[in-house]
């Protein structure tokens, strides 16, 4: 079942890859297609595809995957914090998102200490921002709907 | 001769030396630190190199790669997880040993033996590498673009087990690498209208995501199958001591280790994890007691650590030469090269050869660097990890990963790729496809395309002109022949599972 899966995944990768080379406008006199390489890498990948495919077909039934339900509902869970979290720079600046999430990752890595957790909100994003935005006076990302750091700032 | 001046160069430069010794013990610790590789440490340090001199960052990220490779061993000796997979080998004699209370001997062992072999690759790298870039300034665009496709074959098709899912991972690499403006026609390609996918997808967040990141989420996986707490083993009596007369049989070993690491190392794609057990199996072969071998041979620990290590140097071979990384590594400092606006290629040497021989001396004296750590210190480093709360180290890996990858460009994008490469990452790493050879292939892509283009241009859009040419036509036949022949391996090995399954 997960090799046809597996197969199947890469199929649909190579069809999206195929049609977006596709997409490629033709060459000028003289010059090479630019769509060249991606329909050819698309082309081989779909090759591979059915391979696996095939290779599936073939095999005989061992019994269910083990798969661990709740590492992956907590690794999905992660990335959609990463997700939330990256987007929020956008809306709130660097401190603000830094300080909610800190907290959230280390609950969910096993951090049960209150007092831990709750200097986790102070001392990561002050400590990430020295680092970045001060000592390597990198630009921090301006928040769009509020920022800390400007609030801080005046 | 070139090695005489840049070593003293770098000798007479304290800020260089001091980053030389403190690379070479973040790698110690990150290399020996269970689930972090040297890999992930040089990913997420690599936008603080920005605002370093190209020397500077190049030195302190290729040291820091050296000495993780020889961290992993103290992790497989002490704690009998492999801190990385090349000493994996490292760790059937290592970890006995350390049960016998010889831990303090095995690791001065695999000390010296990685030295030898590190040193020795490093001595071939110097001596052979201008040999190399003098026969590449010849090859044109048709034989560069067969080393490619060599590369691409047999980065697919070796690593791991499953050829397909190995070439699958390679593709991927390219086509993700294909993103953005065409560099010759500026037509694009996979953008689908959005401007950010125009400017293409930057190696930097995309190396964060994968290894940083990804490194993460497969952590987040493994906590919940952890089943206990991991012990040293401490050493009893003359267990810590190392005479001349017990690692006198290792030198044979550690020599050989150091040939084999070095003629792996210069083969894209292939890594230490490879050379380190072929070199144990060589060794356990020539061997005058094969019977204590796996149970605790000092001999079993030099093989696997002097080839592990000898594969550092002559891997930047075809870096430095061609542009071909051979290593996640070598991907990650070709990044390096790039953002100071160094170009990696035959010409190297004609621009920048003075940086290029500093940086061997800098690796040179961070195998001095790592030596000397890890021959007096390397139980100390044991403790120092044993005491790293992991619960509170791999979150604040999570929050550095972001704001390392904002700090590459200053840009959003760049960190939403950084979060869908991690993601994607572990979806590769828990499906057995091959990150490593994403990853290579993703750098490879472009010099590749741009080769093949102008072999085309060349010969009026006729493909007969990579078989014309003998250099490119066997470069061609290499990629084939190594499919074939990893092909054949697996059969073979299939058949042997079979029969064995039989008995």
């Amino acid at each position: 079942m997960r090799a046809y899966a597996e197969g199947l995944v890469l199929t649909a990768i190579s069809l999206v890859a195929l049609w977006g080379a596709w997409r490629v406008p033709g060459a000028t006199p003289g010059d090479t297609w630019a769509g060249i390489v991606p329909f050819s890498a698309s082309l081989a990948l779909l090759l591979l595809s059915g391979l696996m495919l095939l290779g599936a077909s073939q095999q005989t039934a061992s019994g269910e995957d083990k798969t661990d339900h709740a590492a992956t509902f907590e690794i999905i869970s992660l990335f959609l914090i990463a997700l939330i979290y990256q987007q929020s720079f956008r809306w709130f600046g660097y401190l603000l998102p830094t300080a909610i999430v800190a907290p959230i990752v280390l609950y969910m890595f096993g951090v049960r200490s209150w007092v831990g957790l709750a200097l986790s909100v102070v001392i990561c994003p002050l400590v990430f921002h020295v680092i970045f935005f001060e000592l390597l006076g990198v630009f921090p990302p301006f928040g769009e709907v509020f920022d800390l750091l400007d609030w801080i700032k005046g | 001769m070139e090695i005489f001046p840049a070593m003293l160069s770098v000798i007479t430069d304290p800020t260089l030396l001091f980053a030389i010794v403190l690379a070479a013990a973040v790698g110690m610790i990150v290399g020996a630190t269970p689930g972090l590789t040297a890999s992930a440490a040089i990913a997420m340090l690599l936008p603080i190199t920005f605002y370093m001199p190209p020397l500077f960052a190049l030195a302190f990220l290729y040291v820091i790669g050296k000495s993780g490779r020889y961290g992993g061993s103290i992790a497989a000796i002490l704690f009998n997880t492999p801190g990385t997979a090349a000493s994996a080998a490292t760790q059937i004699d290592g970890y006995p040993l350390a049960r016998a209370g010889k831990a303090g001997k095995a690791m001065k062992v695999a000390t010296i033996s990685s030295i030898i072999g590190d040193l020795m690759g490093d001595i071939l790298l110097v001596v052979g590498v201008g040999f190399i870039a003098a026969i590449a300034l010849k090859l044109g665009p048709p034989e560069t673009f067969a080393i490619y496709f060599a590369a691409f074959v047999v980065i697919g098709s070796v690593i791991g087990s499953s050829i397909t899912k190995g070439l699958a991972s390679a593709i991927l690499g390219i086509l993700i690498a294909m993103i953005g403006l065409d560099p010759i026609s500026s037509e694009e390609r996979y953008t689908f209208g959005s401007f950010d996918l125009s400017n293409g997808i930057g190696l930097v967040p995309l190396m964060i995501g994968v290894f940083v990141l990804g490194e993460v989420f497969a952590q987040m996986e493994s906590r919940r199958k952890a089943t206990g707490d991991v012990e040293e083993n401490e050493s009893e009596g003359d267990g810590n001591s190392l005479t001349w007369d017990e690692y006198k049989p290792c030198l044979p070993h550690a020599l050989r280790g150091g040939f084999i690491g070095a003629g792996i190392g210069v083969l894209p794609g292939l890594g230490s994890a490879i050379a380190a057990f072929i070199s144990y199996g060589e060794g356990k072969r020539r061997a005058k007691n094969p019977e204590k071998w796996g149970k605790g041979a000092l001999e079993g620990v030099a093989a696997p650590e002097s080839a592990n290590n000898a594969v550092s140097g002559p891997s930047m071979a075809p870096l430095l030469t061609l542009g071909i990384p051979g290593s996640t590594i070598g991907a990650i400092l070709l990044g390096v090269f790039l953002i100071h606006g160094i170009q990696v290629g035959p010409t190297l040497f004609l621009t920048d050869k003075e940086l290029v021989y500093q940086l061997f001396a800098c690796g040179m004296l961070g195998i001095l660097a790592y030596g000397f750590i890890g021959y007096f210190g390397a139980t100390q480093v044991a403790k120092l990890i044993l005491k790293i709360p992991t619960n509170v180290l791999y979150p604040l890996i999570f929050l550095t990963a972001f704001v390392a990858s904002y700090s590459a460009r200053g840009s959003m994008f760049d960190v939403t790729v950084m979060t869908v490469a991690g993601f994607g990452g572990w979806l590769m790493r828990k499906y057995d496809f091959k990150i490593a050879a994403c990853v290579i292939s993703f750098v490879l892509a472009k010099g590749a395309e741009e080769t093949f283009r102008q072999s085309l241009l060349m010969s009026d859009g006729g493909a007969l002109i990579f078989v014309e040419r003998p250099v490119a036509l066997g470069f061609l036949l290499l990629g084939v022949v190594a499919i074939a022949l990893r092909v054949r391996g697996i059969m073979k090995e299939r058949k042997l599972q079979g029969g064995l399954g039989d008995a």
